[in-house]
């Protein structure tokens, strides 16, 4: 699905080049769920971003391998919902599939399907600022999947909530990813997060950023409380946790 | 019921202002010429309806509304050239700042000698004073727009018009609605001044001939309808406000 060879990133502050990502190679396949965790600045959001084109790599090749024939957009939930304030929690689910030249009765339907899948039926005429944090990113998944992307690119999607609204939705993306067959590439800094959602986590090292060690997780699917009390995942976390020192 | 109190209030606030400068001129027996009562001004201003009021009036919303369209037009699409090149504005910032802070009404007479009598140096004075405070607003409304946006923007893979027209401009239409608001009130101060300096018509000129005939009383009508006359400018940006950016109102 993804292959990354060698992406690096370098850029420069008052002259001196600073590295915020060194080579990297790292291999996503299809319908996988992969965590990147790491301290701040260890380039894990510099690596999401290259891989959206957000930002451009200094050197490295990726090829990211779509199935769908559909204009080449992949899914990106930002830290912050990044909804446009101006229009409601159905025209912004909207948004991708209205600038995309989709018909209106196409794009309403599938708004609707989307915010009944995260939860958030009987808001679609809420503007983004009536909506809780939660509402707000959940809007913002919905959105991210109006496309139908194969690959769904998230940057510390619920870093800015509170833990039980984190709990919450965790389990909700979990059920999403096993509706709709996402390839997520999930970066957090939560190691908890990170044990309980991923097929395999990726551990990088601060500055200069790169790969430390790579943990399959071979937790039983579904997940969910009983993952939580599992002592392989406590045994995990434990191991991450000593990593990221 | 508490609204009905309110607009009571203000009429009662005027009345009483009204009262007060009615029994001033009556007791003093101030002359007309240099403060006339408020009995004489509505006369004026009822005798100025039956004849040219409305025809002078015309002629300034006329001006008004063409210089403020060809102002806020030209500002704002030299605001969003600005906003869009660095370049453009490092070379352009120094003359703007220095044109924004220049008293443009000490030059109308100038303009009146550049581009003649007519309605072409009206028209120049109003764009001049309303052309600045939107493109300021413009300029700064689309370069405060998120960078989170622009990200959304590329993510999405929208086009440069996409990202105006669904993006930038929504988002930057709060700050520009500061230019407009600067710029109409400007703008119906430019026409009355415009018409001050030249030609034959307009309220403007009404106020000139008033005063140059000692018409007091007549003046003193056409600097209400004036006021009035702002004050429904001002009205219909400030609907025009509410109207596009409700989303920020509603609960």
């Amino acid at each position: 699905m993804i292959t990354i060879r060698g992406v690096h990133k370098e850029f420069s502050i008052n002259g001196a080049s600073v590295t915020a990502l060194s080579p990297t190679d790292l291999d996503v396949s299809r319908g996988e769920f992969v965590s990147i965790i790491g301290p701040s600045g260890c380039g894990k959001s510099t690596l999401l971003r290259i891989l959206a084109g957000l930002e451009k790599a200094s050197g490295g090749a990726i090829a990211i391998e779509d199935g769908s024939s559909s204009r080449q957009r992949v899914g990106f939930v930002f830290q912050e919902p990044v909804l446009l304030p101006w229009l409601s929690a159905l025209e912004n689910v909207r948004f991708p599939l209205d600038t995309a030249g989709v018909s209106r009765a196409e794009a309403d339907n599938r708004a609707l399907q989307l915010l009944k899948l995260v939860g958030l039926s009987g808001f679609e005429a809420a503007l983004p600022r009536a909506l809780s944090g939660g509402m707000r990113q959940r809007v913002s998944i919905a959105r991210a999947l109006s496309y139908d992307p194969s690959l769904l690119l998230m940057d510390e999607p619920f870093g800015a909530l509170d833990l039980i609204t984190r709990d919450r939705l965790n389990d909700e993306l979990l059920s999403i990813w096993a509706q709709t067959k996402k390839t997520i590439l999930f970066v957090t800094h939560s190691v908890e997060e990170a044990a309980y959602l991923s097929d395999r986590v990726v551990v990088m090292t601060p500055r200069p950023g790169r790969i430390k060690s790579i943990y399959n997780v071979s937790l039983p699917r579904p997940r969910g409380e009983s993952t939580k009390l599992d002592p392989a995942f406590h045994q995990l976390m434990a191991e991450l946790r000593r990593d990221l020192i | 019921m508490r609204g009905l109190w309110r607009i009571l209030e203000t009429v009662l606030a005027i009345a009483a202002i009204i009262a007060a400068w009615e029994l001033y001129t009556r007791f003093y027996d101030v002359p007309d010429f240099l403060l006339p009562s408020p009995v004489s001004v509505w006369n004026a201003l009822v005798e100025a309806a039956k004849g040219p009021l409305f025809g002078h009036l015309f002629y300034t919303v006329s001006i008004l509304t063409l210089g403020y369209a060809v102002g806020v037009l030209l500002g704002g699409m030299s605001g969003l050239l600005l906003a869009k090149s660095a370049r453009i504005e490092r070379w352009l910032s120094g003359p703007i700042l220095f044109l924004q802070t220049a008293p443009k009404i000490a030059l109308a007479p100038l303009f009146v000698i550049w581009f003649g009598l007519g309605i072409t140096s009206k028209l120049i004075l109003i764009v001049s004073l309303v052309f600045f405070p939107v493109l300021i607003a413009t300029l700064v409304g689309i370069r405060s727009v998120d960078r989170r946006l622009h990200d959304l923007a590329q993510v999405l893979h929208l086009s440069p018009w996409q990202r105006f027209r669904r993006i930038e401009f929504p988002a930057a239409l709060p700050e520009m609605f500061i230019g407009l608001r600067v710029g109409a009130v400007q703008a119906v101060v430019g026409a009355i001044l415009a018409e001050w300096m030249a030609g034959k018509q307009g309220l403007g000129y009404l106020m000139t001939f008033a005063t140059a005939t000692y018409k007091t009383p007549l003046l003193f009508a056409a600097v209400i309808v004036t006021a009035l006359l702002g004050i429904v400018v001002y009205q219909i940006i400030e609907l025009l406000e509410r109207r596009l950016l409700s989303w920020r109102n509603q609960p």
